[in-house]
């Protein structure tokens, strides 16, 4: 018994070194990677690579499409955040404030589109836009991204607008506010960290989102995970792989760290918004 | 029956003294309460009877034994949670069952006690249902049910009425009491409510900021409280200081009698039901209030309140000047620090 | 206004245009597996694409290999997060930074996540180079795209660990200390308390966690793609396969489409009665 917290404290220490190794090792030979001297090659038995550039990031982002992608994938993430709260406001708010016949259905078929599996989706979703005739690559993946992280929208959104105070509705009804003064006096305050919340969380997983982009999109329209794939796939370029790989993680690393900062202020009860 | 010895416990919490120093014994069948403020560690020394917590110092003994080692589903107590702590996937007959099945005691033996307990709390129409589907009340007479399914030795109840509403509390304070009573078990109950520990106990100990400040019989706790604490948290209390010379003190209302040698520097205490109309003192009376069976008053002089019951059908104006009299035997003489408050 | 119509228009851009394309998607697929939108010839309500593909080699090993994945995963996932979650119920020293650590791969991206492995586990990667230095192995071993999975289901497992662990600490987190207390005090000891109070308390959590990952693992085209072995086809990469320029044949991939979907059904049914099954077996025990 008097051993335990000892057992635990060495046991612990040696799963976080494993764990920190097993995040900080590949996270490490990405970078490496992604800077070894294009005029020389890291090969067995190197165990560093033998010259260190920058050297490679600017051939990619002067030759190769991943500017394209990036502007691409960066145009994408913030009108889908935009839209899909825009859409998915009012869905929330009946979900979070209003009582239905039917709500918990409405609630459970809400997150269709995160037990669908997302090839699947995507190869369905292309088979109806050939029939249509629909062309603008960009709006497709753009509706797609809207419908599919819609229901994480909504699912922060609701708990938002279950946490506005009801009697400070009231009495801001009560001092004779109008409905736009009862908005910012009970609403606003309450709904903001959830807002953007919601925002970043689509925003996210749209630069992330793989399936979408990859049947819809290529072999034309590029997006940073589809550039990414085409250099892990059959022609695998290892220092440009690491390149995009670091391009792709880095950014929604960081906003994920806000994000959590968001949701804790959001609702200190819920761990975590993604999944 | 067991019976029941903490000696010397102490229990820390980081820097933070919940208990220090204390020493209590239960005759075994007893019915002992611990009364104390919210907060004054009444839960803490519970836990560490059942063994949910070891004391820091001190020991617990159950029926002369070192317990220290001993696991808490390897003593023979029972605890009724403050918050219930009934078993929410559970129907309230398994809830009752759980404690007789991990002892396995056998089944027909089980389903005795189980619907007997059941009819004597009245859930008898609920035994199917899950926990959150009843009342606070209702959940409240199931965990004490489950308790008792056991056929404990000794029962730790933590403030099992606090959620009852007054009418029923009276009920189940009386079928606690009267179960305690039929089944013989040694009980250690705790409340904030003193009129429950005054109606319940055999003996009260009273608990203030870890420390027993004062324990004894009820009537001895109410009319002979040690400490200016104690004659407060339980009841009202007048209280004077002052010289007592040749017998009396002097107070703003008159001569109080008081049954003492000469001292140069006391405090003294009576419980305004104490008081007579008709006597040597007397004071302004600044309101009265009705209350049924008597009339509770409160007199002022030289800036001073006190505070009289009286017979209920009395009639007394505000700002009629009335003079009483209290026995000499009610007085009682007390030590006015705040020792028993605070922290070590 | 009346109640129901305020209802329906507020829910009509959310839910109303989401359940719209998902049930046209649906619709769609199943349709085209039933040779309806043939985009090769005429529309024809037929079983021929189903037959097809029930005499297709690969369709059956990608079926199996799909379902293989998704159930080794899953279980896999949920067996280490469980012991994890329990362990960390109480805070202590260094709790925070592991929970933390555990929970990072969920913020990696499944690519990047896949390039990574790689780059550790390749011929002359950090694995290999590490086991020969240290004397383990004499000459590299080739565990990229190895015949078995194991790097599909480690990567698996890495990634959706997560999600178990977030799952499962919440309904954990849910128990109060009281109850098991209680469950103490009436004679349970730790074992017992597991199964008759910690188990029946948590099931929804472990279903849940189970059906998420195994479907998530039965769709997976990623990890397949990048770390899968060559002879293999997950349901996914054959479907998209089935899809592309070289076949363009949308209805046989209708067809995959659909087995996808009822594997991920049957798959969730199964885990959801088996855990059922055995928290009820464990209780009475
Ligand atoms: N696990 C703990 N850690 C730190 N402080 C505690 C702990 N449990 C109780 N305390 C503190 O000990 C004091 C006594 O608590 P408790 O025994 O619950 O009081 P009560 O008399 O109301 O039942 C309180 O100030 C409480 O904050
Ligand atoms: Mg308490």
């Amino acid at each position: 018994m008097m051993s335990l917290p000892r057992l635990n404290t060495i046991l612990a220490t040696c799963l976080i070194t494993t764990l920190v190794l097993w995040i900080v090792i590949p996270f490490a030979m990405a970078l490496m990677w992604s800077m070894v001297d294009p005029g020389t090659s890291w090969s067995y038995p190197d165990i560093l690579p033998p010259a260190l550039s920058f050297e490679r990031w600017r051939i990619m982002w002067e030759t190769s499409s991943l500017k394209t992608a990036m502007f691409n994938s960066y145009s994408l993430a913030p009108v889908a955040g935009m839209i899909a709260i825009i859409l998915g406001a009012p869905t929330a708010y009946a979900f979070g404030r209003l009582t239905f016949p039917g709500k918990g259905i409405a609630q459970i078929l809400m997150l269709t589109p995160i037990v669908l599996p997302g090839f699947v989706t995507a190869v369905f979703f292309a088979s109806i836009l050939v029939s249509l005739g629909f062309h603008s690559r960009y709006f497709a993946i753009l509706l797609g991204h809207v419908v599919l992280f819609m229901p994480y929208a909504v699912r922060i959104l609701s708990v938002s607008f279950s946490q506005v105070n009801n009697e400070v509705v009231n009495a801001a009804r009560d001092l004779g506010a109008s409905p736009f003064g009862v908005f910012r006096a009970a609403y606003w305050p309450a709904i903001k960290p959830g807002l953007f919340a919601a925002y970043l969380i689509v925003f996210i997983l749209s630069i992330e989102e793989f399936a979408l982009a990859f049947v819809i999109g290529s072999p034309t329209f590029t997006t940073v995970p589809t550039i990414l794939y085409s250099y892990l796939g059959y022609d695998f370029i290892r220092p440009n792989a690491a390149v995009v790989a670091i391009v792709l993680v880095v950014p929604n690393v960081l906003l994920l760290i806000v994000l959590e900062r968001l949701m804790q202020s959001a609702n200190p009860a819920n761990v975590s918004g993604k999944g | 029956m067991p019976d029941l010895d903490i000696r010397n416990v102490e229990m820390r919490f980081g820097g933070f003294c919940a208990l220090s120093d204390v020493s209590l014994s239960v005759s075994s069948g007893k019915f002992i309460t611990l009364l104390g403020p919210s907060g004054c560690g009444k839960t803490t020394l519970l836990n560490i009877i059942a063994g949910f917590l070891h004391p820091t110092q001190g020991s617990v003994l159950i029926n002369g034994k070192g317990v220290t080692s001993l696991r808490p589903e390897n003593r023979d107590t029972a605890m009724c949670f403050q918050s219930y702590a009934l078993f929410p996937h559970l129907n309230v007959h398994d809830n009752v069952a759980f404690g007789p099945r991990q002892k396995r005691v056998a089944r027909a033996e089980t389903q005795s006690r189980v619907s007997t307990l059941l009819s004597q709390m009245g859930l008898d129409l609920h035994s199917t249902k899950l926990p959150n589907a009843l009342s606070g009340g209702q959940q409240q007479r199931v965990a004490l049910a489950r308790a008792l399914a056991v056929e404990p030795g000794l029962v730790l109840f933590d403030e099992p009425l606090s959620n009852l509403d007054a009418k029923l509390r009276d009920q189940v304070r009386s079928e606690i009491r009267s179960l305690q009573r039929e089944l013989g078990f040694t009980a250690v109950y705790v409340t904030h409510d003193q009129a429950e520990a005054l109606a319940m106990s055999d003996e009260v100990f009273l608990l203030n900021g870890g420390r027993i400040v004062q324990s004894g019989k009820p009537r001895d706790i109410y009319f002979k409280p040690k400490t200016r604490f104690v004659a407060d948290f339980i009841g009202a209390a007048n209280l004077h200081s002052g010289p007592i010379n040749s017998g009396a003190m002097t107070t703003p209302f008159g001569p109080l009698s008081v049954d003492s040698p000469n001292l140069s520097m006391s405090t003294v205490c009576w419980r305004p039901e104490s008081a007579a109309l008709g006597g040597p003192l007397s004071g302004v009376v600044s309101s009265a209030a009705f209350q049924g069976s008597y009339l509770d008053v409160f007199l002022t002089k030289d800036g001073e309140t006190i505070r009289l019951q009286i017979s209920g059908d009395q009639h007394l104006e505000v700002g009629q000047t009335v003079s009483f009299g209290v026995p000499r035997d009610r007085v009682v003489i007390i030590e006015d620090t705040d020792t028993g408050q605070a922290n070590a | 206004m009346p109640n129901g119509l305020r209802i329906i228009l507020l829910l009509t851009p959310g839910l109303g245009l989401v359940m719209t394309l998902m049930i046209w998607v649906l619709y769609r697929a199943f349709a085209q597996s039933f040779g309806l939108y043939n985009f090769n010839g005429d529309d024809l309500l037929t079983l021929s694409h189903w037959q097809g593909m029930f005499q297709n080699r690969r369709y059956w090993n990608a079926l199996e290999w799909s379902g293989y994945i998704a159930v080794v995963s899953a279980t896999l996932a949920v067996a280490v997060a469980y012991p994890l979650v329990i362990w960390l119920r109480r805070p202590f020293k260094g709790s925070f930074l592991l929970s933390a650590l555990i929970k990072a791969p969920y913020f990696v991206p499944g690519l990047v996540a896949a390039f990574l492995l790689i780059n550790v586990i390749s011929y002359h990667g950090f694995v290999n180079e590490f086991l020969i230095w240290i004397g383990v192995w004499d000459q590299p071993v080739r565990m990229q795209n190895d015949k078995n999975g194991y790097a599909i289901i480690g990567l698996q497992v890495w990634k959706q660990l997560p999600l178990a662990f977030l799952l499962l600490s919440g309904a954990v987190a849910a128990i109060p200390d009281n109850v098991l207390h209680a469950a103490q005090d009436l004679g349970a000891g730790t074992w017992d308390r597991f199964r008759k109070v910690v188990l029946p308390m948590t099931v929804t959590a472990m279903q849940a966690s189970l059906i998420l990952i195994f479907i998530g693992a039965a769709g997976d085209f990623t990890f397949q793609a990048v770390a899968g072995p060559t002879r293999e086809n997950s349901l996914a990469t054959l479907m998209v396969t089935y899809q592309g320029a070289s076949y363009s044949d949308w209805n046989g991939a209708a067809v995959i489409g659909v087995t996808l979907m009822v594997l991920s059904l049957l798959g969730s049914i199964v885990f959801a009665a088996l855990v059922q099954i055995v928290a009820k077996l464990m209780e009475r025990v």
